[in-house]
Order: structure tokens, then sequence, then C-alpha cells
């Protein structure tokens, strides 16, 4: 295997779709990235995902950046000639009270307002679009943009674009510190004490990015939360259509939150999020199982939904973990060690926002300006890794 | 669903010969046990029993000899659950908790809470990617033992045609003895290893007490009529819609067969080939137990205690081919142990003590070390055993061509793992277990060493499962209801 060079413009620590991405962007912007990842590219959260992307659920205020990062998916779909198998599937979220039925028909005006194709539907114009739904559903959001590609690939894709732009890439690596001079980075460390001098690391680790911050007295608020899911056996194609979810009031990922969708491969996939349990300390090192619990309130919410599908073998299940923070927000950007920079939160939809978060960290390593201002702005100011800090930390 | 809770000291899965071992052992002990296999009848694959009472198979040793020990255990109150899959299985949280095993059984669950657990899963056929091996009329060695021992009275294979018996392994002989037992041809017998008689005398006399089951082996092999090809190997199956020609080539001095003496065998309906075996470690991997990695033994296999057959996992033992291969003798002797050790557990006593634990434990220290013998005169290939072109299919769930693995590796997935992730080889519905051991192959040829190739690792279910099943038994499962 090609030995670790001594030297790098920048180290991109983490190779899931976070630091792929970066890499990248970087790579891209002539930086020559060199990307440290601790086992296999794209094995953690990355590999487990459902990988949806777009717009809808995830609230007004990312609706800009949301849509900027579809339109680089589209875009990296394109040059892989769909090795990443970007399908524009559409999303529908169900409604199933009163109060979700305010909460839907508010968010559906919002995303409207905005430029999407949103809509409300009622339970028989739905099942047009998703022929076995079925249970005591009241109404429908619908985004006929919303996309998925096959997560393995994507990172795969990114990975060979990455390395094709100049990035050199290593699995197997893990980082074990940041090398701190007079205050400011000047490279990294392996666990096998082979270093990589440089002025610029980004910390793209999921969960794990606060152990390499808290060496250098810098508590990220992030909690590892277990993420799980299930997968059936092949089903005909079109037996689903659509990424199935309930429809969040508040946007975003939170306890009770379903995702139900079938991959190209036929397989459905589906999972509802169980609470927040605290992880015990070294468990996010350790491949998990998932709870019986959780598979008793997945497997009900399919159900209830898709009554046909009663008898669908199971054939698997995984667990990884997502990075949650307070406000269930990314942490990405420049932190006060000068060089050091963090990407990370991703509270369980980080595909959907990747792209553009690479364009931002690249363009703050490299002090280009190649997003459009208002996007970087508003990215700035959502994802500001410092909006938690008291004076303490600093 | 209404399902079925069970409690127990012991629980054994796997009735092959280590877990009846192991169940008589902690039954005499005065425990509990429960003994779990998901075929219809107990006996695994060595003492197999047949599914009708007048097949030739019913007299012979192997089959008599697993009926006194599935009778022994009946008489000592093993509980046996039989046609029953284990789906999977929880470690006890807390020293006051128990192993719990989720089971389906004519589509009902089954909960068995147990104190102490044995793995006993034994093994499985390793299949290897050669041209032609997904036609059909190409069938493991091991499926073709099955299918004769359980055909019933006909105890005929279902093809018309030639039979041809191929592979690598002392295992072939076995399958050629049930052959000369159902009274069945073999047109051609094919072993990669050389003949080399005096190296095998040689290696045999270090081993006498086995010389006569040796003889006898190769005695059936005689009895089956078989034309031998000893240091050759099948380099093809050519047929359109079947199997219907099989092309012999002998293997040259560099281990590469000689194309220009192949051979060409017509009119062939079943080409019967295995290229060794490999443990079942869905149960003990999906459980956490520590695995390491011996070619001689199958490959990855449950790492236990010479002693005392404890796995890394308190309370969890393990006997077997599970533990690695070695025959029905070690699997008995280390089933026997694990028993011993576990219905002491229970009873919070020492089996140290009385000796007969390190007795048995010396024993099964010589039969291993004739199964290593064995072990080096058929070694197993770890790569391809031949050449094979990029659009040979390696993963047949998924169609998934060896020019994709190789490109997935070269673009760095360096690991089964990743390979998997980048090629949905081993996403399958066998779930890796038919295909694991070709992409092992392709990571070897790439030269990447089998420890950093690692294995994968289990996760629920086991083996596929209805919502239904899972979400009765779940939902039933005490920390559910918590
Ligand atoms: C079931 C499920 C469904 C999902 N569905 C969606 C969806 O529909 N849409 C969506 O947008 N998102 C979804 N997600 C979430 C999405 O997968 C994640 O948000 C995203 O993958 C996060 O990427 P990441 O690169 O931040 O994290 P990770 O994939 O965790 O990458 C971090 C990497 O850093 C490495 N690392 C850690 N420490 C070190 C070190 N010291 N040195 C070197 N490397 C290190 C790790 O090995 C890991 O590979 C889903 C997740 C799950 C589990
Ligand atoms: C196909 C095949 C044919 C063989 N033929 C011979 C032969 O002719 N002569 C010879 O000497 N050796 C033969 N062997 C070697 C043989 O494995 C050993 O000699 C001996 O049977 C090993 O005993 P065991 O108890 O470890 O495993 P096995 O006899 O294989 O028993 C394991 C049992 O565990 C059960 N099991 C595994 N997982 C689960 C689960 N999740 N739920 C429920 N049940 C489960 C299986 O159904 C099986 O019955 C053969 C092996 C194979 C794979």
């Amino acid at each position: 295997m090609t030995p670790l060079p001594k030297s790098a413009e920048v180290v991109v620590v983490g190779g899931g779709v976070i630091g792929a991405s970066i890499s990248l962007a970087l790579a891209e912007a002539g930086a020559k990235p060199v990307l440290l990842e601790a086992r296999a590219f794209g094995g953690a959260v990355t590999g487990g995902s459902l990988a949806a992307i777009g717009t809808h659920m995830h609230g007004r205020e990312e609706f800009g950046i949301l849509d900027y990062a579809r339109d680089r998916w589209r875009e990296l779909s394109d040059a892989s000639q769909d090795g990443i198998e970007y399908t524009a599937c559409g999303k529908m979220g169900f409604i199933l009270t009163d109060a979700a039925l305010a909460a839907g028909k508010t968010l559906v005006a919002q995303e409207k307002s905005q430029g999407a194709r949103a809509e409300l539907l009622m339970p028989e114009q739905a099942q047009q679009y998703e022929r076995l739904l079925g249970g005591p559903i009241l109404a429908m959001t619908y985004d006929p943009d919303t996309a998925t590609v096959n997560p393995f690939h994507a990172v795969r894709a990114l990975m060979l674009a990455a390395r094709q732009a100049g990035a050199q890439l290593f699995e197997n690596t893990p980082v074990a510190r940041l090398l701190v001079e007079a205050g400011r980075v000047v490279g990294v460390e392996t666990s096998t004490g082979e270093r990589v001098s440089t002025p610029h690391a980004v910390l793209a680790c999921g969960p794990w990015t606060t152990k390499l911050a808290a060496d250098l007295d810098l508590n990220l608020p992030i909690e590892p939360r277990q993420a799980q899911c299930l997968a059936s056996i092949r089903q005909p194609s079109g037996t689903l259509r659509q990424v199935i979810s309930s429809c969040e009031a508040k946007g975003g990922v939170d306890s009770g939150y379903t995702q139900i969708q079938q991959s190209p491969s036929g397989q459905i996939l589906f999972n509802t999020v169980t609470a927040l349990a605290p992880t015990p300390k070294g468990a996010e090192d350790r491949v998990g199982e998932v709870q019986p619990g959780f598979v008793v309130d997945s497997v009900n919410t399919l159900l209830m939904l898709f009554p046909a599908l009663k008898d669908l073998p199971i054939l698997r299940s995984w667990v990884r973990f997502e990075a949650v923070t307070p406000d269930a927000r990314f942490l990405a950007g420049p932190v006060p060690v000068p060089g050091l920079h963090v990407c990370a939160g991703d509270n369980g939809s980080g595909f959907c926002r990747a792209p553009l978060l690479a364009q931002f960290i690249a363009d703050g390593v490299t002090g280009r300006q190649t997003l459009p201002v208002a996007l970087q702005q508003r990215a700035a100011q959502l994802y500001d890794p410092l909006r938690f800090m008291d004076g303490q930390n600093v | 669903m209404p399902v079925e809770r069970l409690i127990c000291d012991v629980a054994v899965v796997g009735a092959g010969p280590a877990g009846l071992a192991a169940s008589l052992a902690a039954a005499a002990a005065g425990t509990e046990v429960i003994c779990v296999d998901q075929f219809p009848r107990a006996g695994g694959q060595y003492h197999m029993q047949p599914n009708a009472p007048d097949t030739p198979f019913a007299k012979t040793e192997q089959v008599q000899q697993g009926l006194q020990a599935i009778r022994a255990c009946e008489a000592a109150d093993v509980r046996f659950l039989t046609g029953a899959e284990v789906f999977w299985a929880e470690p006890p949280k807390s020293s006051g908790e128990h192993f719990n095993l989720y089971i389906q059984r004519d589509g009902r669950a089954i909960i068995v809470e147990a104190k102490t657990l044995v793995a006993a899963s034994g093994a499985m056929e390793r299949p290897m990617p050669f041209p032609g091996w997904t036609l059909p009329g190409v069938i493991g060695a091991g499926a073709a033992q099955r299918l004769l021992k359980t055909s019933g009275a006909a105890c005929a294979l279902p093809f018309k045609g030639k039979t041809v018996l191929a592979g690598t392994g002392p295992f072939l002989l076995a399958v050629a003895s049930t052959f000369a037992k159902a009274g069945q041809k073999i047109d051609h017998f094919v072993e990669m290893q050389p003949a080399a008689p005096l190296k095998k005398a040689r290696a045999m006399l270090r081993h006498p007490l086995r010389l006569p089951d040796a003889v006898a082996l190769l005695r059936d092999l005689s009895r089956t009529g078989a034309q031998r090809h000893m240091g050759a190997i099948i380099t093809r199956a050519i047929g359109t819609s079947k199997i219907e020609t099989v092309e012999i080539a002998p293997l040259g001095p560099d281990g590469a067969p000689d194309l220009r003496r192949a051979v060409l065998v017509e009119g062939v309906g079943a080409l019967c080939i295995g290229y060794g075996f490999q443990p079942v470690i869905d149960l003990t991997t999906a459980l956490g137990a520590s695995h390491s990695y011996d070619l001689a033994l199958g490959g990855w296999h449950c790492t236990t205690d010479a002693l005392s057959c404890a796995t890394s996992l308190p309370r969890l033992y393990a006997a077997g081919e599970v533990t690695g291969l070695g025959g029905a003798n070690p699997a008995r002797l280390s089933g026997q142990l694990a028993g011993l050790h576990a219905a002491a557990f229970c009873q919070g006593k020492n089996p140290e003590r009385n000796g007969t634990a390190t007795q048995l434990a010396t024993k099964l220290l010589a039969f291993r070390a004739f199964a290593a013998t064995l072990a080096q005169l058929y070694p197993m290939p770890e790569r391809f055993p031949l050449p094979l072109v990029g659009d040979e299919v390696v993963c047949r769930c998924e169609d998934v061509t060896l020019a994709e693995i190789k490109t997935a590796i070269a673009d760095g997935a360096h690991e089964n793992f990743a390979v998997k992730m980048w090629t949905r080889a081993g996403m399958g519905l066998c779930q890796g277990r038919n295909c694991g051991a070709g992409i092992a192959a392709a990571l070897a040829e790439s030269d990447i060493d089998p420890i950093t190739a690692g294995y994968n690792r289990s996760h629920f279910p086991l083996r596929p499962v209805s919502t239904c099943i899972a979400t009765a038994a779940f939902a039933s499962s005490s920390e559910a209801k918590a």
C-alpha cells in the first residue's frame, strides 16, 4: 500500500459522506487533501443510510441549503453516469392526527412559497402514487422532487472523483491525535505513530469528532445516537415507489420518526427511530445490535401503513451511530484553534446536506468564495460550531 | 400470535455429534437441557437420520450411532426442538439474566431462556466459483450426500446422466462412501491433490487407530466404480440450460492446470463438487464472541479454551465444527467438554476437579492432531483453484462478477465488509454464506491477508424471519415489556 505522505496542504479526518464530500470539494479547489479514515470508507453511519436527498420536511430555514445540495447530487449523478443510482422517487409524509394535519398544511405552504412543488394529498390521492398504502392516515404531505442515492456508491463516486482531482485517500488509518504547536494545528498523528504535518485539519468523524477535539480542550456538544434499520428480502420492483416518512412538526429526525422505502435492489428498508437513550462510553466504537423494542415499533408502523406487507420476511438489520447536537443542526466551520475545522453533527440527515457543507468548509479552508453569498452566510449562521460555547471552552 | 416460552439451564444449538454429546453430558450432570436444530430430525451432518426406514443407510454405523446418541439424550430428559431455527440470540445483560434464544418453528415463535448456551452449529460447504459453476446440475458434494441420505427408499440423485465427484479433501471420500452405500455409481472422481500414496501412508502411520477408517473409505471409493483423476481439477462445466460436459485437466508442477492434457466427459447429469468446509459462525459472531482464522480449521472459527470449550463470552461454550473443522470425533469430545462445563457453571461446581474433563481434553488434542494431519494432506485452496475470467459470477444472490469485486478492491475496498458495501456481494438472500469463500479468494488474490479481510459479523436475524414472528417474539421478550 502507498505510504502516508509526510506533509499535506490539508488533512481531512473521517471518510464518511461528509469527509468524502469535503475531500472532493478541496481537491476541486486545488488543495490536494489527504483523507484519513479509521476503518473502511463509508463504513460507519454513511453505509447504513437510506440516503434520501431533498428539501421536504427539514423546515424553511435550511430550504436553500438543501435545494443547493440536491442540485450538486444531481451533478454527481450525471458525472458518475449514474453509478450512484440517483432516483427522483418523491417523498410522502404521513399524517395521523389533527394536530399533525395543521403542521403538515403549514409545512407544505412554506415549501411552496419557496418554490417547491410540495402538495397535501388526501388518502385516495396518495394511493394513486403509492398503491399499497392503507392504514388510518388523514392525509399525506408530498414532494415529487425528493431523491435517493445508493449510499455506498455515492461515497465511492465521491472518493474516485476526489482522487482524480488530486486527493490522496487512506483507509484503515485512524488518527490518534492532533498535533498542535504554539496554539495552532501543525499535523496529525495516526494510531501507528506516523505523522502528517499540515497547516489545516478538518474533523469529519461523526460522533467520534468529540474525541479528537477534547484533547484540545474543545467540548463539542455532540451525543452519539444509536441509529438502526431493518431490510427485507427483495420484493417485486414497484412494491413501494416513494420515500415514506412521518411528517415531523418541527422537522428533522427525532424519536418516533419513521422512514420506509424500497431500494433499487428490491429490498424494503424501514425504521422507526427510538428515543435518544444515552450511549454507554465506548459503545459507539462497537457494532451494536438492534433492540427488540425498535424491531417491534418499526414493524408495527410499517404494517399500519402497509397492511399488505404482513408476511414480509426480514433479512437483515444494522446499527450505526449518528451525531446529535442540541438544536439538531451541524457544527461546521473553524473553531478557536487556528488551522482546525469541524464538520459533524449530522442528526440523522447528513446526506441531504453533504455537498453544501463540503463547499462551505472548502471555502473556509482555502479562503475562496465559491458558494453563493446568501448560502454561505446562512450556513455560517446556522452551523456556527461556537454557538453553544460559553467562554470556558475556549 | 401466542409465543411459547421455555426455560432451561443449558441450551444447545445444533443436534449433530457435538450438540448431542453436549446435551447428554449436561443432562447426565443433572441440569435441564433443551437442544435445538433446524433439521426435522436430530443428527446433524454426520449422524443424519434417514427419512424412510427402508433406505440402505438405516443400518449404517453413522446412523445407528446417531440414533443411540439421540435415545440416550431422550432417556436423560433432554428436550429436543427439531425443525426449529434459531433466528436470533441475545446474551445475558447481567449476571442474574439469561440467554434468550428466539426460534421459529412451523410459523410460530418460541423463546428459550437459558443460563448457559452451547453453540454446536457445525459447518457448511465452502463453494468456490469456477467456470460454469452456476449451471443447474452442479451441486455441492455435501448437498449430494444429503440428497442421497434423505431421498428415501429410492436412494438416488435426481439427475440423469453421468455423475462426477470432484474437489479436494478427505470429505470427498466420505461422500464417495455414501454413494457406495446407496448403490449409486460414480463415473469420475477428481481430486486436486496428487495420489502420493507414500506421503499419505507415512502420515497415516502416525495415527494407526484411524487406519481402518481410511482403508474402508478407499474400498468404498472402489465400489463406486469411479475412474480416478488424482492431481486433477475440473476446469469447466459446460452446458446450455444445464450441465452436459465437464472438462478435467491434470495439474502441472506449478499448480496450474495443463489444458493440453485435458479430457472432456460428455453426458454428465450431476457434478458434485466440494472445496472443503467452513464453520457456521453466524450464531457465535452475532453474540459477539471472539473468532480466529486458520485455513486448516476451515478459516474463521469461534475461539475456545482447549480445556473447557468456553468462548470469550461468559457462559457461552462452543463445540464441534464451529470451533474449527476436525470431523465427528473432535466434535463429540468437545461437545462433551462443553456440556460438562456448561452444567457445572449452572451448579456452581468446578468440573476440572474430577479428572474426567482433563482426560477428555487430552483425547480431544489427539483427535485434533489427526485432523491437522489430514488438513496438511489436503490443504483447502485459499485462492481460486483456477484462474477466473472477470465476468464469472461470484455472488449468485446479487449477481456480482469477479471483475466488479476486483475493481472495488482496486478502488480501496480492502476487507470483506467493504467489498460487500461497494458491490452488494454478500447482501443477498444467503448473506454471504455461499459467496464468502469466493470474496475471500478475490481479496487473497489481491494480496490482502485473511485477517485484514476479516469476516462479516452476523446481525439480526440469523436467518430470514417474517415480520409477524419477529414482533411476536420480541414483544413478549422481557426487555420490550420493560
Ligand atoms: C437508517 C438510517 C437512515 C438514514 N437516512 C438518511 C436520509 O434519508 N437522508 C440523510 O440525509 N441522511 C440519512 N441518514 C443519516 C446519514 O447517513 C448521516 O447523517 C451521514 O452518513 C453522516 O455522515 P458523516 O460522514 O458525518 O458520518 P460517518 O459516516 O460516521 O463518518 C465518520 C467517519 O469518521 C471515521 N473516524 C472516526 N474517528 C476517526 C479517527 N480518529 N480517525 C480517522 N477516521 C475516523 C469513522 O470511521 C467514519 O467512517 C440515515 C442514517 C441511518 C442510520
Ligand atoms: C454437508 C456436510 C456433509 C458432511 N459429511 C460428513 C461425512 O460424511 N463424514 C464425516 O465424517 N464428516 C462429515 N461432515 C463433517 C461433519 O460436519 C462433522 O463430522 C460433524 O457432523 C460435525 O459435528 P457438529 O456437531 O459440529 O456439526 P453438525 O453435524 O453440522 O451439526 C450442526 C447442527 O446445527 C444445526 N444448526 C446450525 N445453526 C442453527 C440455527 N441457527 N438454528 C437451529 N439449528 C442450527 C444444523 O442444522 C446442524 O444439524 C460433513 C459436513 C458437512 C457440512
